[in-house]
């Protein structure tokens, strides 16, 4: 067994590096314990009597000088929050150091006494984490908007189905205008009594044509996620527009239950009218062989207390207790969902439909695009009679219901949209 | 003697001004009907010498119309002209002409001098 101090055996068992320095010697080391040797690789034997100079670069031991000095002229421990040290092998280390003034009574010299922390593998995982998290967020960014290119695909999708009937309700008001050139064209009798008639159905005739053709434009377009405060009656109205054509030709009827005094609820219009023609049209598919086609939509506010009442507690993770939420339904007669397709009806791809008339997109792209909004889509058979019934469940407040990552600048409120330039 | 149209589509608008066109040509005497269910009975109590139809409408489309005109023997010989804006030919060869039987389709936006010149084919002024 070796003889050494109580003290110095301390010192050499001690997990942080020690090492003192002799300010009135030019600063020479005199104490450098073994967690210094190893965190410098530079053994005892070498580094007493030795200066900073002499071991280290002039970079490096410049800078371990200046701070020594100034806890010297302080009189005061310093603290380093981190230092780098290169190692003889090429090695960084980096080190939390802190430095204290020491005056050794008995000798009557002034010390410099440090002790550092080798905080390397911290310094690594941190740095590692920050690579991590910056992968993370270029990931999530990536996602987000290759979600929003899947939402706007799937548009493109449904405008292409609708472009036969939005074409057809377009011919109605030209076939209208072209009547009133051949009436008008055969030369103006002031005194006629239908001429006013005939130019205020020309005006009207303009006005459905702008407003179907401007409907189609302001869908199609792809703009990030951007609500507004917005009736819903509204947006009920613009996609019946869109949609009326298959709804002639399905001869299906279609009733709207409004709740008078509906609060507003914050929705991108266009992509929220994506949702509610995805709906109806799949309401409209599955009737395809049923009498009597109806489908009604109903709207309605409630205290989600109510909802919650009623549909059980499930919700609570969505929206809080007592926001007032808004409740739109849109029913058919169809055809209902089949016991073993509940499940999936929101599974990308899944569809019941033949092949070429739906891609599988729509359901689950409505349900992200409502649960962007804050909301919450459901689709479940009607408990008395037959068919389905999809049913939304929407904030009326923008900070209410589930936090959802912005996208882009997700609540742009009250951006005008784009004028359409003739 | 003035001839007797029946215009049967759901677009106000539109048979107004055909109407109008239509009387002011001279020679015709209009009556609308705008819902598709009631045109049997409009032709049953107008009587008229040709009856124009839409294709695409709510309720009864111009084919069924079509077909119900056939079973009354009284109506059956009126000559009908179909309009459509139905934009795909396959459509239009498929479906609603074939339930028209050899009537005759005329497209939509309606081109008024060929509509009066087919009238006055198949109801030539006496």
């Amino acid at each position: 067994m070796e003889e050494h101090s109580i003290v110095e055996s301390v010192l050499d068992n001690l997990p942080v590096a020690v090492f003192a320095k002799d300010a009135t010697d030019g600063f020479r080391f005199i104490l450098w314990n073994k967690k210094q040797e190893e965190v410098t690789t530079i053994r005892a034997s070498k580094a007493l009597g030795k200066a900073d100079h002499d071991l280290f670069s002039q970079d490096s031991a410049d800078y371990f000088r200046s701070v020594d000095e100034a806890v010297i002229k302080r009189g005061k421990l310093m603290k380093v929050p981190e230092e780098i040290i290169e190692t003889k092998n090429g090695r960084e280390v980096h080190l939390r150091t802190v430095k204290i003034p020491v005056h050794d009574k008995e000798t009557g010299r002034l010390l410099v006494v440090g002790i550092s922390e080798d905080i390397t593998e911290q310094v690594k995982s941190l740095e590692q984490l920050e690579r991590l998290n910056r992968h993370l967020v270029a990931t999530n960014k990536e996602l987000q908007e290759t979600q929003m290119q899947l939402i706007q695909a799937e548009k493109l999708e449904s405008i292409g189905r609708l472009a036969a009937g939005v074409a057809h309700e377009v011919k109605n008001p030209l076939a209208l205008l072209l009547l009133g050139v051949d009436y008008l064209s055969e030369g103006i009798d002031p005194d006629d009594p239908n001429i006013a008639t005939i130019l205020k159905q020309m005006r009207d005739a303009v006005d459905r044509a702008d407003r179907i053709v401007r409907g189609l434009v302001d869908f199609s377009s792809q703009r990030s996620l951007s609500r507004e405060a917005t009736r819903l009656s509204l947006i009920i109205e613009e996609v019946l527009l869109l949609v009326k054509h298959e709804l002639t030709r399905s001869n299906t009827q279609v009733t709207v239950e409004i709740e008078k005094d509906l609060p507003f609820v914050y929705l991108d219009m266009s992509k929220f009218e994506q949702v509610l023609i995805n709906l109806i049209i799949n309401a409209v598919h599955a009737m395809s062989k049923v009498e009597n086609r109806r489908i009604k939509i109903k709207a309605r506010s409630e205290s989600l207390d109510e909802v919650i009442k009623n549909e059980g507690a499930r919700k609570r993770e969505v929206f809080r207790t007592g926001d007032q939420v808004v409740i739109l339904e849109i029913i058919d007669n169809g055809c209902g969902i089949a016991a073993g397709d509940a499940g999936r009806l929101f599974d990308p791809f899944f569809t019941t439909k033949a092949t070429g008339l739906g891609t599988g997109l729509g359901l689950s792209v409505a349900r992200r695009i409502v649960e962007l909004h804050g909301g919450e889509l459901t689709l479940r058979n009607r408990s008395l009679n037959r068919g389905a019934i999809a049913r939304l469940i929407l904030p009326t407040k923008l900070e209410t219901g589930k936090v959802t990552p912005p996208i882009n600048s997700s609540k742009e409120i009250d951006i005008p949209k784009e004028k359409l330039s003739p | 003697m003035a001839r007797k149209i029946l215009l049967v589509d759901d677009e106000a608008g539109f048979t107004q001004l055909l109407k109008m066109n239509l009387e002011k040509s001279g020679g015709y005497e209009v009556k609308i009907e705008n819902d598709s269910m009631q045109a049997v009975a409009a032709a049953r109590s107008f009587m008229p010498d040709a009856i124009v139809l839409d294709v695409v409408m709510p309720g009864m489309d111009g084919g069924d119309v079509q077909a119900q005109l056939q079973t009354i023997p009284s109506l059956a010989k009126i000559p009908v002209v179909m309009l459509t804006a139905l934009v795909d030919s396959t459509e239009l060869s498929e479906g609603a002409v074939a339930q028209a039987g050899n009537q005759l389709v005329l497209p939509k936006p309606v081109n008024l001098s060929l509509l009066l010149r087919v009238l006055e084919e198949i109801v030539p002024m006496e």
